[in-house]
């Protein structure tokens, strides 16, 4: 089975020109956790992820700190937001390179990637970069299960949020 | 002459590479090493062995040693426990914070190096200041001042020390007689001047206390067992530092020796143990044993000392308030380790030429440890919470240290001479 199979084909995505208070709507309202980042041709320029619009607020210790299970309470920074300013920076600042495979990609090998990446989801595109679809860990994983054939069930296409 | 000329010209270059930063410092220094050496083998007046014998081993073994039991003790949590302690010990009232933390800092510096102190506490420091809405620069700043000058005290606190105390055969307990007292004084003056320098971020009130009240510092413990046979094998290696003149036993020895033992004790993973050492650190110093050796070999200090020798009729007390400064201003903007390891044989030279030699040693000593907190880049620990800063919403700048770092410098200089000269029989013995 390739990943074209089972992708989304309707993705949502932003310009490196939209800013990241734009890119935060998106993200509550199409509840998704990567936002693709498009050039005006559709082609895939990078991708922005809901942990790196987070890492906005995360306050500095935790970087430093290895264990923080002793850290009960937050304190001060536990309401912390990010400023206007950063909030109208645009998604280029934040944005990421590019992961993506092509369409014609087996499943095993888009388990790969995310793993290899770290990432949720995989934007899919075309031979000439288009970006075309776009599969999260669960769609992947649980179309690589049914694949196996020991599940009664067969639902392979994706029909929840990632 | 020409052996004497191309010896100073390697150092110079390497010096001056170091202090440009566009080259590893290690890097400068195994090269630097390396042409010494070969240039000396070329005009015949350094050899591979005459080399060798110019590295101290005995600094180079207690640094090693020491590295190892940090390492042993740093993953078992047991320095964030005493951090974290001192967080609620202070309830959140950021003066009382910043005294704790400091002297925290100052205690520990006196038996680890003054950067593996501030690696150690400043990751808590920032998560307390964070946690209670409060800026976390005085903290950060006080506490690299505060170990650089807390190091000072001991034969084992930082580098310059361990460096002079073997050159000199000065043992831990001149150490405590000598400089710890003084240490004391300047310490009191070096946190009153910050308290007071940075009187507007600590009298603000901070925005949340009961946090700090929340964290738990046995949870910050993770792993007692390893930590408490560490610290019982630290602590002997402190006691035996005691004894160490009447057992004629070297700081190298004594370092080791608990290492081993740690490490048999305690079995840890040595590949992971080993990432912790700082090698690059060692090296560095191997390869300016070397340098200094080859100006050594061709003749440099002894003509310097002979040089500075003519200026004999100048009193003592006078003699090393000069060196003190010298060495204090040097370090504020050289790193102080290549400063100590290029002076040591000139004073050694000087001694042999019957000039009175143990209160230069002290001099030296007391010029190296106070001058790096002058500037920013003076001394490595300076470096170290400068740059963890940088990540930060508001980092630490070179302009900001020196309105806040340099006063506190020439302050504890000033202290320092004026106990210097009223002690001065004491340092001559």
């Amino acid at each position: 089975m390739k990943i074209s199979d089972i992708m989304k084909r309707d993705v949502v995505s932003v310009t490196a020109s939209a800013t990241i208070g734009q890119a935060v709507d998106l993200f509550v309202a199409r509840r998704i956790g990567t936002l693709p980042v498009v050039d005006e041709a559709n082609r895939l320029v990078g991708m922005l992820l809901l942990s790196d619009v987070l890492e906005l607020v995360m306050p500095d210790f935790v970087r430093m700190i290895e264990d923080l299970d002793f850290v009960h309470d937050f304190g001060a920074v536990e309401t912390q937001k990010p400023s206007q300013a950063i909030l109208a920076r645009s998604t280029a600042a934040v944005m990421k390179k590019p992961v993506s495979v092509e369409e014609t990609a087996g499943l095993l090998r888009a388990v790969a990637m995310l793993r290899q990446h770290n990432l949720r989801d995989l934007p899919i595109v075309a031979d000439d970069g288009r970006l075309v679809g776009i599969a999260s860990r669960v769609d992947v994983g649980a179309a690589l299960l049914v694949s196996w054939g020991i599940s009664r069930s067969s639902n392979t296409t994706a029909t929840g949020g990632t | 002459m020409i052996p004497g000329i191309l010896s100073i010209l390697i150092f110079a270059v390497s010096l001056g590479l170091i202090l440009s930063e566009k080259v590893h410092r290690t890097i400068v220094a195994i090269v630097g090493a390396v042409v010494a050496v070969g240039v000396g083998k070329i005009l015949n007046f350094y050899s591979e062995a005459e080399a060798l014998k110019a590295i101290d081993f005995n600094t180079l073994g207690l640094l090693l040693g020491m590295m190892m039991i940090v390492a042993m003790l740093e993953p078992t949590g047991f320095f964030q426990y005493l951090a974290v302690s001192a967080g609620r010990l202070s309830r959140g009232n950021p003066v009382w914070l910043f005294m704790l933390l400091g002297a925290l800092t100052s205690v520990v510096s006196m038996f680890l190096d003054n950067v593996t102190t501030v690696v150690l506490i400043a990751p808590v420091t920032v998560l307390i200041t964070e946690i209670l809405g409060v800026s976390a620069i005085p903290f950060l700043l006080g506490e690299a001042i505060l170990s650089n000058v807390g190091g000072v005290a001991t034969l084992v606190g930082d580098p310059p020390n361990v460096l002079i105390g073997s050159a000199a055969g000065l043992s831990f307990n001149d150490f405590l007689t000598h400089a710890l007292p003084l240490v004391a004084v300047v310490w009191l003056v070096a946190l009153w001047l910050l308290r007071y320098l940075f009187r507007a971020e600590l009298d603000a009130p901070p925005a949340n206390l009961e946090a700090v009240m929340k964290m738990n510092p046995t949870e910050a413990l993770e792993d007692w067992k390893t930590a408490r046979r560490v610290l019982i094998i630290l602590g002997a290696a402190v006691a035996l530092f005691f004894v160490q003149e009447p057992l004629r036993l070297t700081p190298a020895l004594i370092a080791l020796g608990a290492a081993a033992a740690a490490l048999a004790w305690t079995r840890p993973n040595m590949h992971e143990l080993f990432k912790r050492i700082e090698w690059s650190v060692l090296m560095f110093f191997a390869g300016l044993f070397v340098m200094v050796g080859g100006l050594e070999a061709a003749g440099v200090m002894h003509a310097l000392a002979g040089l500075v020798a003519q200026a004999q009729g100048m009193p003592m007390v006078l003699f090393g308030v000069i060196v003190l400064w010298v060495v204090a201003l040097a370090s504020a903007v050289v790193d102080n380790v290549p400063i100590t390891i290029a002076l040591i044989p000139v004073i050694q030279g000087l001694g042999a030429a019957g000039v009175e030699a143990a209160p230069l040693w002290w001099a030296l000593a007391f010029g190296a440890g106070f001058g790096g907190n002058g500037t920013i880049i003076g001394a490595t620990a300076n470096v170290v919470v400068a740059s963890l800063s940088e990540r930060m919403s508001t980092p630490i700048t070179s302009a900001l240290w020196n309105k806040r770092g340099l006063p506190t410098m020439l302050a504890t200089c000033v202290v320092t001479t004026i106990l210097y000269v009223l002690f001065f029989p004491l340092f001559r013995g």
